[in-house]
């Protein structure tokens, strides 16, 4: 069965791509899909970090393109889930060790083996972007209520539009639910008005985030977390399954009620 | 012989020119080296014909495009009038034919001659758009993107990046779009930088134009 590769990109660093990459995979693999995650930041990688598989590492993206080893030597399989596995970046190799080529016959031999194909993007738009989004057919934006990251959303999403790249949703991310009431950041409609792609889910300002991301185990293991919640939601919405977009009570009360009332 | 689709740029014959379709997977070098060539082969074959170039399979930057361009122009006075992106989305490149077959010497056609410029998409961040007479854009423009036009400048969304009427000189032009928030606002010399704090949703649109050597913004 041919399965989906799928970008995680934003622009800006620190948005929380590789949080996602994370999250998202995570959900997918605990839903019995086979899942892998391709670290595509070369020379700065960290997914192993955030799902606590740093010292399993033997071999990486780059000793796979080089054919240095066989693909399944690289894989990490998880330490919770069977079905759910890691391609590590290289550390200590440059961006232009891969080209976006190499990138494409990677995903179509990995698509081969597994339902979802997970690839996390490097920030900035240089060659580990185009590295990373050459096998995708569907990227996923991520961006905080920042101007900053907004501005760079919009150019990758520009990019990625030119990279003949159609199936583009957006997340976004580290919302403070407070902060917009009291208008002090960007709301959500405020967002996808003008990046104008469809949404494809929220997720709340928690610490949780930076607890799990030191710890190494993913938010979507830890049923209190709420910033999890949304991952998972967000996960299952990019399944195809129908799940109202009302994450974090985004709508309030009075939202909620309005939806009760005419359903 | 070679076959057609392994040539790193294919150059098709039609009604109104030629069709430029580099290859997907050729590198821009092997591209301007070819296109030397053919161009040298046969000059008088394309002698001032006109070009599209078509970049729905591979994309070429801006400064690659304008290359390209020189190129043409060098070898065999043919120019690029179209650049196909999108299926819904192309730019003409320099105005129109009449500019070329009338006084080739002059770098700006008048406003009047050259065709406008359509943009049938958002224009987004580090998008640029430059039209020698006016330029009509059907969508928004987003922060980061600029938009210039030696004529008028209209916008069906809301303009929110950088706009420049009137680039040629011209103080006479006017910008019109949906809602005008900008990042910055310029007719011709001037240079106008909108106000902070919030403004009142323009129902229906908004013109910016020069009145006693500001630009001011009307709302309709």
């Amino acid at each position: 069965m041919a399965g989906k590769t799928i970008v995680v990109t934003s622009g800006k660093g620190g948005v929380g791509k590789t949080t996602t990459v994370a999250n998202i995979g995570t959900t997918l693999a605990k839903k019995k899909y086979s899942v892998v995650l391709i670290d595509a930041d070369i020379g700065l990688r960290n997914l192993d970090v955030v799902m606590g598989l740093e010292n399993r590492i033997v071999y990486n993206l780059v000793d796979i393109i080089e054919g240095k080893c066989r693909m399944q030597q690289a894989m990490i399989r998880d330490r919770k889930l069977a079905n759910l596995y890691i391609i590590p970046a290289a550390q200590t190799r440059e961006k232009n060790a891969v080209q976006p080529e190499q990138m494409k016959t990677l995903c179509a031999e990995l698509m081969e083996e597994f339902d979802f194909v997970l690839i996390d993007c490097p920030a900035g738009i240089e060659q580990g972007f185009k590295n990373a989004v050459a096998g995708a057919q569907t990227a996923l934006v991520v961006t905080t209520p920042e101007v900053s990251a907004i501005r760079d959303a919009d150019r990758v999403i520009g990019l990625l539009e030119a990279a003949m790249l159609h199936d583009i949703h957006l997340i976004i991310n580290r919302l403070n639910q407070k902060m917009v009431k009291k208008g002090d950041m960007m709301s959500t409609q405020d967002i996808v008005g003008l990046l104008a792609v469809p949404l494809l889910g929220v997720v709340p300002e928690s610490e949780d985030v930076v607890v799990s991301t030191n710890r190494g185990i993913p938010l979507v293991h830890d049923r209190g977390s709420r910033a999890g919640v949304a991952f998972q939601r967000i996960a299952a919405r990019l399944n195809g399954e129908n799940v109202p977009l009302d994450d974090n009570g985004a709508e309030g009360f009075f939202g909620r009620m309005k939806r009760f009332i005419w359903s | 012989m070679v076959s057609n689709d392994s040539l790193p740029i294919q150059v098709k014959a039609g009604r109104d020119g030629f069709t430029l379709v580099p290859h997907p997977s050729a590198s821009f070098d092997s591209i301007m080296d070819y296109m030397r060539r053919r161009l040298s082969e046969s000059r008088d074959f394309f002698h001032r014909s006109n070009m599209i170039l078509d970049l729905r399979t591979r994309h070429l930057g801006s400064d690659e495009i304008q290359a390209l361009n020189n190129l043409l122009v060098e070898l065999s006075e043919a120019g690029l009038i179209e650049v196909k992106i999108s299926d819904d989305l192309s730019m003409s490149v320099h105005g129109s034919q009449h500019k070329r077959a009338g006084s080739p010497s002059s770098s700006i056609p008048s406003p009047v001659e050259a065709c406008p410029v359509i943009v049938r998409s958002t224009c987004r961040s580090g998008a640029r758009v430059v039209s020698t007479s006016d330029c009509v854009i059907l969508g928004d423009v987003n922060p980061g993107a600029e938009v210039i036009a030696a004529g008028d400048i209209i916008v069906f969304g809301s303009l929110r990046g950088v706009a420049h009427a009137g680039a040629t000189g011209n103080r006479s032009a006017r910008i019109w779009a949906l809602s005008i928030e900008p990042n910055q606002l310029r007719i011709a010399d001037l240079v106008a930088v909108p106000p902070r704090g919030s403004k009142p949703t323009p129902k229906r649109y908004e013109i910016a134009e020069i009145t006693e050597d500001a630009i001011g913004v009307t709302t309709v």
